[in-house]
């Protein structure tokens, strides 16, 4: 009987590792390999004109922190990534919670308005914010002709343009996700705060906001690590001057032809992401 | 605690009045249950009380203070859900003291009046435990307890008991009422379960359709139901078609002539007699009313039996006999005497109250 048992259930995992082979078999390949590839070229010296030589060398590590300008790309990127996250979050609660508590029809509708931007490529939203945005755009053309201003605003190409744009498309991110855990708490919860007298500040600090932990972590963390991340934004609305980690390790590894740092600039923005999104998971949880 | 009063209370969602020009008074300390079929508008009248939905029209009246446009957290209603709405992120101890916490009780006396509470419900050792480590009945009374913790002008209960099983149901509810009693709690409860309002109830309110039927105590609303629906709602009656003919006699419409006590106007007009108030067999005799009819079903209920005795082609009644030793169970077809007194008989006007709820 136990014998019987047993043998069902090895078949029974069995079954599950090999429903689970392909998703595995795709991530090593995919993910993993080349990330150890990637390790390893970092490690690699880089002389110019000979492309690659093997070495194992942590002088491209070294060449990232002692140049300020490399620092400095980073410290633009992890600005830039926080800003836009909080960003996100404050908006994207509210949002969120009305797209939770909805009695409306429209629901469906409103939860398609917030994921709209993203059916946009990126190439077309750059466009429409640079005829929203730019000298000779919407914004500064009706603020000079009402007489707001007398000479257009620099908007593109600014850290400003990047948050906007970043923002935007991390913003349906952040809403979906809150949106599924605020729908996860009951009303009814939030209805026995307010009739034990808790006003609705209250109310959301002691019970909305706790309840909503995961949600908040998980929309966080994503949105940060998109921005961290982002390539397109920064390219397009930042313009050639305004480097963030993405275009930096674009740059070495199809400009410059240099895959060693290029690698090692990966390794650091992977490293660095990590790190910072453990630490806000570690201080929310604690804060509980 | 205080008294409340609800003046011409109306709730409609677009031309669909699910509350319609409720008035009521409750004393203070008075226990007063509203009873209805399912969507007839309980929850909807008490979450008006506790400031949830907004009232179309109407007022309500704390201690005879207006707090009809008065947000929720400035009512001072505790509030009971069916479902608990406990906090799953607080403790058992943290959640009674929730609402003390809002009203900045300093924590020596906050503690105590949490140890208080937990004590009346008989959880104070599970202070530290979180609501999901507990069973339904526990996570109930410390939503009792978290609702009683604030000492509340009115405590609203809608359907507190319905998740819990038979049993626990019935001791949760003795308790609730021990409680309230000692506490000298203004109460209002909300169920579509009779015996569960008969119970508790110092008074019920019978809702149908968004309208109150009738108020009344137990005996009022069992002997002399104010209608067709209260008849058939709480309790059983039989009811019986027809119409007063007059001097106390009532024809149905296949053709019996029964005896009446009460009288209404003459016209079309439905009898109601309850089951436990019928006779069968020689006993019959000495009622005012007795007929013979035939037995179609009998259903054994263990302390009483139904037997179903059908007296015309349109009049069947039923008779509930206690199971009593000497009882002898009547067999199907047979032919059998049945009677009544004429003051058991009720009368209701055939067009009003026709919707019937559970009749027979
Ligand atoms: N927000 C709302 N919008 C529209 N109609 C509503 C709303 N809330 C309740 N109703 C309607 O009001 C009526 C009464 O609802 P209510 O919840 O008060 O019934 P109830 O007596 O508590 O019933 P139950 O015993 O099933 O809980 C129902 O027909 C319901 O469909
Ligand atoms: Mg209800």
């Amino acid at each position: 009987m136990t014998l019987l048992n047993a043998n069902r259930q090895n078949k029974r995992g069995l079954t599950a590792s090999l429903l689970i082979m392909p998703a595995t078999a795709f991530v090593v390949l995919s993910l993993l390999l080349p990330m150890a590839i990637l390790f390893r070229y970092s490690l690699n010296a880089f002389v110019p004109g000979k492309f690659m030589v093997d070495a194992l060398t942590a002088d491209n590590y070294i060449k990232f922190f002692t140049d300020p300008y490399y620092a400095s790309v980073l410290f633009r990127t992890i600005r830039v990534a926080s800003i836009c996250t909080i960003f996100c979050l404050i908006i994207g609660f509210p949002l969120a919670y009305v797209l939770a508590r909805t009695q409306s029809h429209f629901k469906n509708l409103l939860i398609i308005a917030v994921v709209l931007p993203l059916f946009v490529g990126n190439a077309v939203r750059a466009a429409g914010w640079m005829v929203s945005l730019g000298n000779k755009g919407a914004f500064n053309q009706s603020m000079i002709a009402l007489g707001f201003i007398d000479a257009p605003i620099e908007i593109m190409y600014t850290e400003l343009a990047v948050l906007l744009g970043i923002i935007a498309v991390n913003l349906p991110f952040m809403v979906l996700t809150l949106q599924s855990v605020i729908e996860s708490i009951p009303r009814h919860v939030e209805e026995a705060a307010f009739s034990l007298g808790a006003p609705p500040l209250k109310m959301f600090w002691l019970v909305l906001w706790p309840l909503a932990i995961p949600g908040i972590l998980a929309g966080t963390i994503l949105t940060f690590i998109l921005a961290m991340n982002a390539y397109a934004t920064p390219v397009l609305l930042g313009g050639p001057k305004f480097q963030m980690m993405g275009t930096l390790i674009y740059g070495q590894f199809a400009q410059q032809n240099n895959w060693p740092f290029g690698g090692a600039i990966s390794f650091i923005l992977m490293t660095t992401t990590l790190f910072l999104t453990l630490i806000a998971q570690a201080f929310v949880t604690n804060k509980k | 605690m205080a008294s409340l009063d609800l003046q011409s209370l109306t709730k409609s969602y677009g031309d669909n009045r699910v509350v319609a020009d409720v008035s009521l008074h409750v004393a203070q300390g008075e226990f007063l249950v509203l009873l209805g079929p399912s969507g007839c508008g309980k929850t909807t009248t008490l979450r008006m009380i506790a400031g949830f939905v907004e009232p179309s029209s109407g007022n309500i009246l704390i201690g005879g203070k207006d707090i009809t446009t008065l947000p929720p957290w400035r009512r001072n209603c505790g509030m009971v859900f069916q479902n608990y709405a406990l906090f799953p992120h607080l403790t058992v101890a943290e959640n009674v003291a929730f609402g003390l916490q809002m009203r900045k009780v300093e924590s020596i006396e906050q503690r105590k009046r949490v140890k208080d509470a937990l004590t009346m419900v008989r959880l104070e050792h599970l202070a530290g435990r979180y609501p999901r480590e507990m069973s339904g009945g526990q996570q109930q009374r410390v939503a009792l307890a978290r609702a009683l913790a604030i000492e509340p002008d009115i405590l609203l209960l809608d359907e507190p008991l319905s998740n819990l099983d038979a049993k626990l149901r019935e001791e949760v509810r003795v308790e609730i009422r021990e409680l309230q009693r000692k506490l000298g709690l203004t109460t209002i409860l909300v169920t579509h379960d009779q015996e569960e309002a008969l119970t508790v109830a110092d008074r019920l309110v019978v809702m149908n359709g968004g309208h109150v039927c009738q108020i009344g105590d137990k005996r009022d609303l069992y002997e002399r139901p104010a209608d067709r629906f209260v008849a058939s709602f709480i309790g059983r009656s039989s009811f019986i078609e027809g119409h007063i003919k007059g001097q106390g006699l009532f024809e149905s419409t296949d053709g019996l002539q029964l005896k009446v006590s009460r009288e209404i106007n003459l016209g079309p007009a439905t009898l109601a007699i309850r089951p436990e108030r019928c006779r069968l067999g020689t006993s019959a005799q000495t009622c005012d009313n007795h007929l013979t009819g035939q037995v179609e079903f009998v259903s054994y209920l263990g302390s009483a039996l139904d037997i179903h005795v059908r007296l015309g082609t349109q009049t069947k009644v039923i008779v509930q006999l206690s199971n009593q030793e000497s009882v002898k169970e009547p067999q199907l077809g047979e032919t059998v005497q049945i009677g009544w007194a004429s003051t058991a008989g009720l009368l209701y006007p055939s067009d009003q109250g026709r919707e019937s709820y559970g009749g027979l």
